[in-house]
């Protein structure tokens, strides 16, 4: 179990960008040395293990599913290999923001198949026949604690790496007396248009309910679901951004509901930025590399750094230099 | 749009809020057709009250600069930036005119008695 932990580590210390090539062999090498560890494992107690290793178990204490000792062995590694390649081929044609994600995806993932698989030998240990070994319930447990754990390090390793840029931010002057605030929008008529479908989709849905038109078992998840994507949508189809001696503000949807505040000191940087959504992953509220990003159009991006995070925070926005030009002024003044 | 406001102005508070809208129109920080703060926002980020606000707006509304619409909020006029260059002129010859000792009739007397 404990090599689940050292499996991890490689590959979530490789998504620092910039070290190309030499980043890129210490990928290919830590998602090696996971097959050969996984390959190995049971070869390396076959002298103790029976013909045909137990490999399945059905919540019962006997096992209903076995393999040869050499499928036992390739086939995880087979696994995860494949695993890897699928991943490896979407790094390929994607940006490099979106990176963190396959440390993200791989890390728990190497940690579950190489947990498994010393779980899996250590239940046919001494054992003459396959049904005889035992469903090694604890491990399971261990199992998903320390792929949430290696899930946990991956993050941390991959977002610490956002890189801030050099250049200087922009700064606004602030005349003496004077009372500087600033205001900005974005809406994204698509976001609004889906919004309104799967609203009066769902709308339909509760009004052929109520009317009793037509099956409410197959009904009712439409309903719901199109309630949540019309919420969801109308709520981050559009975005207002304000900045005052209170701070940054942003506050999403026609009601301006949920808002997001943080005061200048909060703050440690503001820049303008030009993000484009295949960078962070789409449109809406997104996760990324970049840290946190409202995305509802390509373009001008208001970027902050709140203080003591890893990740920057930002909001689609025009005019967003001279925001972020103000939020570094009054940050500075304190 | 970035709006100003000048902590040591004494003109009344609705004043300074349509002087500071008019002065961003004029200088195109926002174009015609673009939607305004709303009341309830400008009225928060500038901590004035919010009819106060709203009071600044309708002036605003007067002149012709911005257009309130039923469910799609405050937006500037057509040919705002043109006409909000010119009401700061104005205002600007009426303080001139005040502080040399005219009033508003001397002044609007002197307009038509220019021939040019």
């Amino acid at each position: 179990m404990t090599t689940g932990g050292h499996a991890a580590a490689p590959n979530g210390g490789g998504g620092k960008g910039g070290h190309g090539r030499a980043a890129r062999w210490v990928r290919a090498g830590s998602v090696a040395a996971v097959a050969a560890l996984l390959a190995a494992l049971p070869w390396a107690a076959h002298g103790r293990l029976p013909d045909r290793l137990a490999t399945h178990w059905s919540g019962g204490d006997t096992p209903d599913g076995s393999m040869p000792l050499w499928a036992a062995a390739l086939f995880p590694a087979g696994f995860w290999l494949l695993i890897a390649v699928a991943v490896s081929v979407r790094w390929r044609c994607s940006w490099p923001a979106v990176r963190p994600w396959r440390a993200l995806a791989l890390a728990p993932t190497a940690t579950v198949l190489v947990g498994a698989q010393a779980s899996v030998v250590r239940a046919n240990l001494d054992r003459t026949d396959w049904h005889a070994a035992r469903e090694p319930a604890l491990d399971i447990v261990l199992i998903l604690a320390s792929a949430a754990v290696a899930g946990v390090v991956a993050w941390l390793s991959s977002t610490r790496s956002t890189p801030t840029p050099a250049t200087p931010a922009p700064e606004l002057r602030l005349p003496e007396g004077q009372r500087l605030v600033w205001f900005s929008r974005t809406a994204n008529p698509w976001l609004q248009l889906v919004a309104t479908l799967t609203g009066l989709i769902a709308a339909g849905a509760l009004v052929a309910l109520a009317v009793g038109l037509a099956r409410p078992s197959g009904l009712w998840p439409v309903c719901a679901v199109c309630a949540v994507a019309s919420l969801a949508g109308a709520a981050f189809s559009s975005v207002q951004a304000k900045v005052s001696e209170a701070g940054l503000e942003v506050s999403f949807g026609p009601l301006g509901w949920p808002t997001r505040r943080w005061s200048p000191a909060a703050i440690e940087s503001a820049r303008a930025e030009h993000r484009l959504p295949s960078q962070v992953g789409g449109w809406g509220y997104r996760l990324s590399g970049l840290g946190t990003t409202v995305m509802l159009r390509a373009g001008d991006c208001l970027v902050i750094r709140p203080r003591g995070r890893h990740a920057d925070f930002a909001v689609s926005v025009d005019d967003a230099e001279r925001g972020a030009a103000l939020l570094n002024a009054l940050r500075r003044q304190g | 749009m970035l709006l100003r406001l000048d902590k040591t102005d004494t003109r009344p508070l609705h004043e300074q809020v349509a002087a500071a809208i008019r002065r961003a129109v004029a200088e195109g920080e926002c174009r015609p057709g673009d939607r305004l703060p709303s009341a309830r926002d400008l009225s928060a980020t500038l901590d004035i009250n919010v009819n106060t606000v709203l009071r600044g707006l309708r002036e605003l509304r007067d002149e012709g600069l911005l257009e309130f619409r039923r469910g799609r909020g405050i937006s500037v006029a057509e040919g705002a930036p043109a006409r909000s260059g010119l009401q700061i002129k104005v205002r600007e010859l009426i303080a001139e005119a005040s502080r040399l000792g005219y009033s508003r009739t001397d002044l609007i007397d002197m307009i038509r008695g220019t021939t040019t």
